[in-house]
């Protein structure tokens, strides 16, 4: 099957689209937020890009900014169309594109629990997985996870007695979990 | 609820011994104790990856029921509790209710890294990371995962911990369950309950000791609804008469 020629000129019909083709069958779009709706509508009703395979979200913290990317898969031209746009972290809204894929709802809700960033225009935006969490958005990167866990949990002891007999022989755990941790070595 | 007159007497106590003259009661326990260790029925909660491991393990290739070891499926039936992988703060509410609706004597076996110390998943958020603080485990296998063999060696060395009478660790939970039940709240937060009650039972089994309640329990009290049973109905709900 040839690569995809028409769609080229379909995209050059929008201005400020940048269009990189990163491998045969494999494009990208870097789409600015107000002008993502139109490029869905037009990559689904002109070049027939029907699944939407997943919404991912990235979280630029020191940019203030959350990079939406929305994945379009066309059976047609077997080619994969990764549309990125960039959002405001806060107050971190954005517009639903329900209206079109109607298996966004799932994405939207998703990352709305993981985010917290809110779709306008999405059906439910109730919590979908961590239904007994009210702490923040997990995946947030200000979400400190190792401070959560060593607020919430107790380690495990590495040094119990029936251990230090076996170091004294010289087994025992060869680095221990303290020495392993990524924040730790970071302050270092 | 009704008190046994005889406490029930543990192995484990050095004032056991002393005190039964009849040398017959000795041998009826270890026959009791012998025929509890060849006849376990297991209730595997299958949380993560261990899983995998346990087909080979109770089919034709390891084959656990030479042993004695059935899988069951109800935990009411069970006499094992089989925690295989990552527990997630999630699952273990269910993990919690689970092994309270259990019948003593029970035993709880945790599989894999992650029940021992949050295996990959210490970081986390979302997975509890020891077992031991929510409810009292006889056995830990480590391993990521451990094979079958070893899942064999492991029950087989619990069996001989029946055998022997020291796979008392049950009686730890009705004995300081306000230990447990801290570490619960602290998790779960303050209006954590579960329909079960521990302490009614730990005096059912003469276990209640000072430790049993406490500070905690007495949280719990101020926060504990009364169960209430559902309600039941013949016929068509409601909802379904409009469709």
């Amino acid at each position: 099957m040839e690569k995809p020629i028409h769609m080229e000129y379909l995209l050059n019909e929008l201005a400020n689209i940048k269009v990189r083709n990163e491998r045969q069958r494999r494009m990208r779009l870097d789409v600015p937020s107000k002008e993502l709706p139109a490029v869905l509508e037009l990559l689904k009703g002109r070049a027939g890009f029907m699944h939407l395979s997943a919404i991912s979200c990235v979280d630029w913290i020191d940019e203030n900014q959350f990079e939406l990317v929305y994945h379009l898969w066309s059976n047609q031209v077997s080619t994969l169309v990764s549309a990125h746009t960039r959002i405001e972290r806060d107050p971190g809204v954005y517009l639903s594109v329900y209206d079109l894929y109607k298996p966004a709802a799932f994405w939207e809700r998703d990352i709305h629990e993981m985010y917290g960033v809110f779709f306008e225009g999405s059906p439910d935006m109730e919590k979908f997985i961590l239904t007994e969490w009210d702490g923040p958005p997990p995946m947030r990167k200000e979400f400190d996870s190792e401070a959560w866990v060593n607020d919430h949990f107790d380690w495990q002891n590495y040094r119990p007695d029936w251990l230090q007999e076996i170091e004294q022989e010289g087994g025992g755990i060869a680095i221990l979990p303290d020495e392993q941790r990524f924040s730790r070595k970071a302050e270092e | 609820m009704k008190e046994f007159p005889v406490p029930v007497q543990t192995a484990e106590d050095p004032s056991v011994k002393k005190q039964s003259g009849n040398i017959f009661s000795n041998v009826f326990d270890e026959l009791v104790r012998f025929a509890q260790s060849r006849s376990l029925f297991m209730l595997h909660y299958c949380t993560g990856c261990g899983a995998i491991e346990l087909p080979p393990a109770m089919t034709s290739r390891f084959d656990m029921e030479r042993l004695g070891i059935q899988p069951m499926v109800t935990p009411r039936q069970a006499d094992i509790l089989l925690i295989t992988g990552y527990v997630s703060v999630k699952t273990l509410k269910r993990v919690i209710l689970t092994y309270e609706q259990m019948n003593a004597p029970k035993y709880v076996i945790g599989i894999c890294s992650c029940t021992v110390n949050g295996g990959m998943y210490w970081q986390s958020y979302a997975t509890a990371k020891k077992l031991n603080d929510y409810m009292p485990v006889d056995l830990y296998i480590a391993g990521c995962m451990p094979r079958p063999e070893a899942v064999i060696s492991g029950l087989r060395q619990l069996m001989e911990k029946i055998k022997i009478g020291e796979a008392n660790s049950w009686q730890d939970y009705f004995k300081r369950y306000d230990y447990y039940l801290g570490n619960q709240q602290r998790l779960f937060g303050e209006t954590w309950q579960t329909p079960t009650d521990i302490i009614g039972e730990s005096k059912h089994y003469s276990l209640h000791t000072p430790e049993t309640e406490g500070e905690h329990t007495r949280l719990l009290e101020l926060h504990q609804r009364p169960l209430e049973p559902l309600e039941m109905r013949l016929g068509l709900s409601e909802k379904t008469e409009d469709r």
